[in-house]
């Protein structure tokens, strides 16, 4: 009886531990950033950032992500909606045309509008996007309206460069006197470009830059 | 983009040296195409470039998931600055054997930083060239 009643004990010990030890769900898990994606942050907690969106894009089940575009934290609001566009969740344009619209905070604007595109959706809402209120918003629909006439399925491009995955050890292993870390990048023709097919030929010089860097 | 421009400015000097540039930006071939085509953040203005149509002279390359320039420990995916930046810009030279001899980042702390920067990736490559 003894036995029992101390084994009985344990386990219910036990049950909160093992809950807790549930990995989290990949927006959850992007919530609790240790270094959210804001301008403190910028040179801090990278590699988290960039393992979290891999696990967004790759993994969230598409529930979650529609709810998380009402979610309280504009960054998780904004991840999802561009994994929402990456996905091709064309059930959430309206979602998405009501974020473009209204919500308060421009990078998730700006991420919808990015959705919206990838989703080949609501031209007028992205064309709407080219008054708003902050200069950034209309300088990414300006860029991405492009991409609704073109031909390309460039979510697709994307999930599939997302789907090669990312191996944290590999991050930032680029360094002064050591072999260049082979990588592979798309051409404006959408051919494989391989860094080790044109290594060991000419010097090289690479300049790895944001869209106004 | 002035890296680009200054770049291109040098472009004899990249070819003498018989030297490759590549330009990678974390984003999908119609954003990547757009910067490589249209100067939109140059055109326009009073300066060298306000006329030019296309700045890029080095190859152009997309990554669209951005793995590329975590690899090379560039990325950020961050706010900065007003502005969502998937990429903070670096260069890296590489010589004929594969191996990194340069990292430059640039510090754009005045308006022409980017004079001395290309001319120290340029050293770089002379001296990746031997």
């Amino acid at each position: 009886m003894k036995r029992t009643v101390l084994a009985m004990a344990c386990l219910l010990l036990q049950a909160p531990i093992s809950r807790s030890a549930e990995p989290l769900s990949p927006i959850e898990n992007y919530r609790r950033l240790e270094f959210p994606p804001n301008d403190e942050n910028f040179e801090r907690g990278w590699k988290d950032r960039v393992a979290a969106d891999y696990d967004v894009i790759n993994s969230a089940d598409l529930t979650s992500l529609r709810a998380a575009l009402k979610d309280g934290d504009p960054f998780v609001r904004a991840i999802a909606a561009y994994a929402l566009g990456v996905r091709k969740d064309t059930t959430s344009a309206d979602a998405l045309a009501e974020l473009v619209k209204n919500d308060k905070e421009y990078v998730v604007r700006i991420r919808a509008v990015e959705a919206l595109a990838l989703l080949k959706m609501k031209a007028e809402v992205i064309e709407s996007a080219l008054e708003d209120r902050d200069p950034g918003v209309p300088f990414v629909a300006k860029l991405v309206a492009g991409q609704i006439k073109s031909e390309t399925d460039y979510a697709a491009q994307i999930r599939q460069a997302y789907a090669e995955g990312i191996d944290r050890e590999a991050m930032g292993s680029a360094v002064v006197g050591k072999p260049a870390p082979d990588f592979t990048a798309l051409t404006l023709d959408g051919e494989t470009f391989q860094l080790s097919s044109v290594i060991g030929k000419k010097p090289i010089a690479i300049y790895f830059t944001a869209f106004d860097g | 983009m002035h890296q680009q421009a200054q770049l291109r400015l040098k472009k004899d000097d990249v070819e003498k040296l018989g030297a490759e540039t590549y330009v990678v930006l974390a984003l999908d071939t119609h954003r990547t195409r757009v910067f490589k085509e249209e100067n939109w953040l140059l055109g326009g203005g009073k300066g060298p470039f306000g006329k030019e149509k296309s700045l890029v002279f080095a190859t152009p390359l997309s990554d669209p998931a951005g793995r590329a320039s975590a690899i090379y420990g560039v990325s950020r995916r961050a706010l900065r600055w007003g502005s969502w930046v998937e990429n903070y810009p670096h260069w890296f030279v590489i010589d004929r054997k594969g191996v990194i001899t340069y990292v430059l980042k640039p510090t754009f702390t005045t308006p022409t930083a980017y004079q001395d920067d290309v001319d120290n990736v340029l050293k770089a490559l002379e001296k990746a060239a031997r």
